[in-house]
């Protein structure tokens, strides 16, 4: 059988670095095909090469036997090769279907023929059973159902060949099956799809087969079903991976973090968060579950005082924050890991070392007056690059050249480097590998054990169960049910997240 | 030829390469005009280049353009478009004038100081209500500024030509009508001329040339804006807003703050840009002192990509360009109107072909770079 995807030794070098060293490559045509390896380890370069966003060094690439040259994007969709962006690319007032026909609008005369468009999108809707309201406009439709529109948008292309990056970083559980329901369906229609992904057991539930590449290099392939988690994750890192979590029983003490019939509209006046109640106290972690878009977002920004508090209020060590700046707030020992980093947590163009003390350059250990002390952040950076093991080529570096996975983790290491008391977490994970996600794991078990209060916001429903001491669930701007991890069932958490029968099983 | 190398020369080349690109575009202009571009060009040079004292003079061009372009580029880097500069210089040169000539008896290193800091204080209250609407109302900057660049102009000649006009000008024999301008500044208002500093090194200035101590006060503004920008928390807060103000605001810094206190110091710097011309040539202010120093810095500063060095350089290339063309009006006879399209042509061809040329440059390196980074794999390496 022909080959999809053919790869032979291509290199692709960056300043410092050699992001990928002589790869080959096998696709096949109808299959669905993994690509794994730490953070850094070069898998989006890669991806970036066969969608025609950078241009290897050196090597071939052959797409189904044929030997292609893909200067840019335009022409990958030419040779049916589709990528689906992890930050999405969609404009939120407009429809569903404009986004999917954007740029590429069938024209009647001067004019744009949408109903044959829709019929178009509708078909290919029915093939591969995507349920998407096409008329509803992108701002209102949930994570999940914007990633459908980028899958729509490039096989409205004619791709053949999909790539997605990290596609199940952003969804719930429930979602993420959706997702696969989809690709599997796609694959059956001899679509060929090749996705990167951290979580090794969606890997291995869903790949046909499985390359995993360390440093730039390929160290191996797999088929699910010849090769345990353990196995794959020790082909990754290099060496046994222990996967599992010391939880230590402790005493929490006193109410660090207060929060009491929050309610929170946004900017149009729409109710995001309905009056919510909960306490964190120190030493605990109280976990947040739920699908995003539920109001979690709000509620971290509300915490950290970015967004106004309509009514109810939130207290830190018992001080009611109403009125105070993000920076009063941080001041007092709080720290946030935003759920978007490119939004929020990083200035991408500016130095790894710039991002590494953004928010701390008044602080006594950066700044002498009148100037910035250089030689303290830059030492600074280079003890968190060391302790968080960050892989950049230089700490001048712009922090956009990094990977997904070494930009999350100069967040980390910015926002648990003052110690703080109380820590708001959204996603700390999403995008690690599974080492640095155990390495983020530990950290907050340590802070808690240290006496912390952590609010822990994720929509991976085995990390928020594998870390808090109580959870509670999110719907619709309310926490509608609230836990023990273990006191009910995986699937009882899932109909909470769906908005399931309001019931409080307190854990007081 | 190795490739590290050509990068070098491009980079060196690259502004020359761009002028003369520039060059052959306005060529056709003038061969539209029945001249000789060579003999224009040559002109251009050879009245430029050949006498210290018009070297001099280029510098003196170029003073309130480095004023001007570090104004433009202070807002620019907080992703703010300050087109308001041509109000706020006005304003600025026009206080100046005003406690230039009202104020009297005090000592030189007094009054000067006093005059110099007038301006910066006009400046800086001209630029105070735009970015005040902007950051409570959400008012874009680029239309409050072209407004109170109108306002300005209407200010100035009511002041000018009404109120404080120089009743006092003697006529000859009842003869000619008085200019329309503002009393005269006190000698102790007025800035030195580098003349003299600059003979004792063997230069040999006339007098005819103005250049002055705000030509290499201008070059130290540029390196403390350097300073500020890169080494101080403020600037540091500066570029973060002006890259990702989300992210800024996230960390904790105030990015209404941050476009406050920054635009109101493109307000101050803006206001030093017509003392030169005010402090150092006309000693007094009148209807026709100089315009269009403020939309010329957007120009220094794009050229100048809003980096201080890039912004000295292409605002003494303005200046040359300004004195070349006097050379090309006296000795070839050129219209004025002709002269300026000329100019514009040459601004413009210049600022987009250095645009091409850098980011064909950075690419290149890019690509360098990688090159030579060959055998090092990923992982941490400081
Ligand atoms: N545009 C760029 N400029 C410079 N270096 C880059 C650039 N893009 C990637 N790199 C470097 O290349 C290496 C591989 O990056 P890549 O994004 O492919 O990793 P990845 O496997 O996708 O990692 P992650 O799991 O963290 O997303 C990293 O060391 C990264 O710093
Ligand atoms: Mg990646």
């Amino acid at each position: 059988m022909i080959n999809a995807v053919e790869v032979k030794n291509i290199t692709k070098r960056f300043p410092g670095v050699t992001a990928n060293d002589r790869i080959n490559l096998e696709i096949k045509r109808g299959e669905i095909h993994a690509i794994v390896g730490e953070n850094g380890a070069g898998k989006s370069t890669l991806m970036k090469i066969l969608s025609g966003l950078y241009q290897p060094d050196e090597g071939e690439i052959y797409i189904f036997g044929k030997k292609a040259v893909i200067s840019s994007p335009v022409k990958a969709i030419e040779m049916k090769i589709g990528m689906v962006h992890q930050h999405f690319m969609l404009i939120p007032r407009f429809t569903v279907l404009e986004n999917i026909i954007l740029g590429s609008e069938i024209r009647a005369g001067i004019s744009i023929d949408n109903k044959k468009a829709k019929k178009i999108v509708e078909d290919l809707c029915s093939m591969y059973n995507f349920s998407i309201n096409l008329d509803s406009r992108v701002e209102n439709i949930s994570i999940g159902q914007a990633q459908r529109v980028e899958i729509l948008k490039v096989l409205f292309r004619g791709a053949d060949i999909l790539v997605l990056d990290e596609p199940t970083a952003v969804l719930a559980p429930q979602e993420v099956k959706e997702l696969f329901l989809n690709l599997r369906r796609l694959k059956q229609e001899g679509k060929t799809i090749v996705f990167i992904s951290h979580k090794l057991d969606e890997v291995l539930d869903i790949a046909d087969r499985i390359t995993v590449l360390r440093r730039g290099r390929v160290v191996g392939s797999a088929v699910p079903g010849e090769i345990t988690k353990e196995q794959l994750a020790r082909m990754m890192v290099g060496k046994p991976v222990l996967i599992d979590l010391k939880k230590r029983e402790t005493d929490p003490g006193e109410v660090l973090l207060s929060v009491k019939n929050l309610r929170v509209k946004d900017p149009g006046g729409k109710s995001v968060l309905n009056g919510i109640s909960f306490e964190v106290k120190g030493g605990e972690i109280f976990g947040i579950a739920g699908i995003e878009g539920n109001g979690q977002k709000e509620l971290a920004e509300a915490i950290i005082g970015l967004v106004n508090i309509d009514s109810g209020s939130i207290k830190i060590r018992n001080i009611d924050i109403k009125g105070l700046s993000v920076n009063q707030i941080r001041k007092m020992k709080v720290a946030y890991i935003p759920e978007d980093r490119h939004k929020n947590g990083l200035v991408l163009p500016m130095k790894v070392w710039e991002n590494e003390i953004m928010g701390f350059q008044r602080d006594d250990k950066f700044y002498k007056k009148p100037l910035l002390k250089l030689k303290s952040a830059q030492d600074f950076t280079r003890s968190k690059i060391r302790e968080y093991s960050i892989s950049v080529s230089s700490i001048n570096q712009a922090v956009e050249d990094l990977s997904g996975g070494n930009q999350q983790k100069v967040i980390l290491a910015r926002e648990l480097s003052e110690n703080p008391d109380v820590i708001i977490a959204s996603q700390p994970t999403r995008g690690l590998d599974i080492g640095a996600t155990e390495f983020v794991h530990e950290q907050l078990l340590k802070k808690r054990d240290e006496g912390k209060a952590i609010l822990l916001i994720s929509a991976d429903l085995e990390e928020v169960l594998a870390l808090s001491d109580r959870v509670g669930v999110m719907y619709n701007g309310s926490i509608i049910a609230e836990f023990k991890p273990g006191e009910i069932t995986l699937e009882d958490v899932g109909i909470y997240m769906l908005g399931g029968p309001e019931k409080k099983v307190s854990g007081e | 030829m190795n490739n590290r190398f050509k990068i070098i020369l491009l980079r060196l080349l690259s502004p020359i390469f761009a002028i003369f690109l520039a060059a052959l575009i306005s060529s056709l202009v003038i061969v539209f005009i029945h001249q000789n571009p060579l003999k224009v060009f040559v002109t251009m040079f050879s009245f430029s280049f050949r006498r210290i004292d018009s070297i001099a003079i280029i510098l003196y061009n170029a003073t309130p353009l480095i004023f001007s372009g570090l104004a433009v580029s202070v807002g620019f880097r907080m992703n703010l478009f300050n087109i308001g500069v041509e109000g706020q210089y006005l304003m600025g040169a026009f206080l100046a004038a005003l406690v230039g000539f009202s104020i009297k008896g005090l000592p030189a290193f007094i009054h000067l100081p006093l005059t110099i800091l007038s301006a910066i204080v006009a400046g800086a209250l001209w630029s105070f209500l735009p970015i005040y609407l902007k950051v409570k109302k959400g008012v874009h900057e680029v239309i409050s500024t072209i407004m109170l660049n109108y306002i300005s102009f209407s200010v100035i000649h009511y002041f000018i030509a009404d109120l404080l006009m120089d009743k006092s000008q003697k006529m000859l024999n009842g003869l000619g009508s008085p200019l329309v301008r503002m009393p005269k500044l006190m000698p102790t208002a007025l800035m030195p001329r580098m003349r003299e500093f600059l003979n004792m090194f063997g230069f040999n200035i006339p007098k005819h040339v103005y250049l002055n101590w705000f030509f290499p006060l201008g070059i130290l503004l540029a390196i403390g804006i350097y300073y500020m920008l890169m080494r101080t928390p403020f600037g540091f807060e500066l570029r973060a807003v002006g890259h990702n103000p989300d992210a800024a605001r996230t960390s904790g810094i105030k990015p209404e703050k941050v476009y406050f206190m920054g635009f109101i110091l493109s307000g101050a710097i803006a206001g030093l840009v017509g003392l030169s011309d005010l402090l150092g040539y006309f000693g007094y202010m009148d209807l026709d002192f100089p315009r269009n120093y403020g939309f010329n810095g957007i120009a220094v500063a794009l050229m100048g990509q809003n980096s201080p060095i890039g912004i000295i350089l292409s605002a003494i290339l303005f200046g040359f360009l300004n004195r070349g063309a006097e050379g090309v009006q006296t000795f070839l006879n050129v219209p004025m109107d002709t002269v300026i399209i000329l100019q514009a042509l040459m601004i413009i061809s210049i600022v987009i072909i250095t645009k091409v040329m850098n980011d064909y440059i950075k690419r290149m390196e890019k690509r360098e770079v990688s090159k030579n980074a060959s055998g090092r794999t990923a992982g941490v390496q400081l």
